[in-house]
């Protein structure tokens, strides 16, 4: 647990430091947003449609791979992952304090996106359903952290690392996307997706329970000497 | 010398000699024996070619992903060619379930691809990962690490398989259209045609088999011819 802490505070610090990769996420979803409200021909998406919880789930997915390329990338360019591993610690605690860091910059990407996303699409809709907006993204924010590390991890290792992890990650974004979408449309949009907000978050929180026992029990194979 | 004595057959002959005999078998009773279907026509003895197909592919991924944590597990070099083999097979016979299902699928229901069919998506979603899982492998030095990573990456599918099906199915309900052929009360066909169906699968298994013997010896061939070079090398150095 102290290991724990103290990899998670010296990531925080880096990044508060070096402000490397939070505003650029920010940027992204700024950019990214304006991008499909501009590709949809300034057409609104208000009144609420699937194809508007859609997006937003995508620009999500995109953002987080943004964060996770970067993940590891201090470890790998500074020479840090010698150090890491010759420290007499438990391995998990490496990807326990990557996962959360990666969980707090989604988090806080999230608060500037979500108004900017309402903004940009649903002015004229109907307010959303904020508890279960937020549970749904929280739930999905830890899912793509704590299986994202894992990855992230593997593909630092690797030379094609950037082209590598979307590659890698992009297929277990389906199914969370699937539901994930499902279960926030009833909040945003004015059609009924038909699937109730338990179930939707229930699938999300065991999409959670299953990448989190893997990516703490695998990590340590994927960064051995 | 022991020209009198005869060299038993190895596993990939016999299952070489099984897979023949199985596949003639199997066409001969697709083509000249099960009845033709009231509903779909001629056309539904494709679901004697697709459904072995699929479950062919889902068995070679189960069998990589056993042996990839059976390598992460015991560290044995050999272990990681026989996680790789059946993955790379499955690949191949999970192509050929897409295809033969969207053949079967645009003669059905009029269209290449349905999105909104549970099996359908789900199969897709596991295809994707398996192509990603050789993205990753080939990205990797030959190995200890790539054996790692190929384990690894291998088990996580072990848990985005049950995850695909339930997320796709709780997400797309009501929108099946796939045809239910098993269920709780057992096989929904007539007794030629479920027994059509288990000798087509046992081919398709046979051929699996077999086709899974003879890369993992070319494998196997391969390592070693890469050794010796390597050695002569060094010697001539």
């Amino acid at each position: 647990m102290r290991a724990y802490r103290a990899l998670l505070r010296k990531d925080l610090l880096l990044e508060l430091r070096g402000r490397e990769l939070v505003p650029a996420m920010l940027a992204f979803v700024l950019g990214a947003l304006m991008l499909v409200r501009f590709g949809l021909g300034g057409e609104t998406l208000a009144g609420g449609t699937r194809a508007a919880t859609g997006l937003l789930w995508v620009v999500v997915v995109f953002t987080s791979m943004l964060a996770l390329v970067r993940s590891f990338a201090p470890e790998r360019e500074h020479g840090i992952w010698d150090g890491l591993l010759a420290a007499p610690i438990d391995r998990a605690a490496i990807w326990a304090a990557r996962a959360t860091a990666t969980l707090l910059f989604l988090v806080i990407t999230q608060l500037v996106a979500l108004p900017l996303f309402w903004l940009f699409f649903l002015q004229e809709g109907r307010s959303p359903s904020l508890p279960v907006l937020a549970a749904a993204l929280l739930l999905a924010d830890l899912g793509v952290a704590m299986l994202g590390a894992l990855l992230a991890g593997m593909a630092s290792q690797v030379q094609a690392r950037e082209v590598l992890l979307p590659v890698l990650f992009l297929p277990f974004s389906l199914p969370l996307v699937t539901v994930a979408v499902r279960v926030t449309v009833d909040t945003i949009s004015l059609q009924p997706s038909g699937l109730s907000a338990v179930q939707g978050l229930g699938f999300l929180a065991l999409y959670d329970t299953i990448f989190g026992l893997l990516g703490w029990a695998l990590f340590e194979y994927v960064v051995e000497e | 010398m022991n020209g009198s004595r005869r060299a038993r057959p190895d596993g990939a002959t016999v299952a070489a000699t099984a897979a023949a005999l199985l596949m003639s078998l199997a066409l001969a009773m697709i083509f000249f024996w099960v009845p033709t279907d009231i509903d779909q026509g001629y056309s539904q003895r494709i679901f004697y070619f697709h459904v072995p197909i699929a479950l062919t592919t889902y068995t070679l991924f189960g069998w990589g992903a056993i042996n990839a944590a059976r390598y992460l597990w015991k560290r044995e070099p050999s272990l990681d060619l026989k996680s790789y083999v059946p993955m790379h097979l499955g690949v191949i016979f999970g192509s050929l379930t897409l295809v033969t299902g969207s053949i079967w699928a645009n003669i059905s229901w009029g269209h290449w691809w349905f999105w909104g069919d549970t099996q359908l998506t789900t199969f897709l979603i596991i295809f994707l990962f398996y192509c990603a899982y050789f993205m990753l492998r080939f990205s990797v030095e030959p190995g200890e690490r790539r054996a790692s990573y190929s384990a690894v990456y291998a088990l996580l599918g072990v848990g985005l398989i049950p995850l695909s099906v339930i997320g796709v199915r709780v997400a797309q309900r009501n929108e099946l259209i796939h045809p239910i052929t098993f269920n709780s009360n057992g096989a929904n066909m007539d007794t030629s045609m479920f027994l059509t169906f288990l000798v087509a699968l046992a081919a398709m298994l046979a051929l699996a088999v077999t086709m899974y013997l003879v890369e993992l010896r070319g494998k196997r061939i391969d390592e070693r011819v890469r050794l010796i070079r390597r050695l002569a090398e060094e010697g001539a150095a």
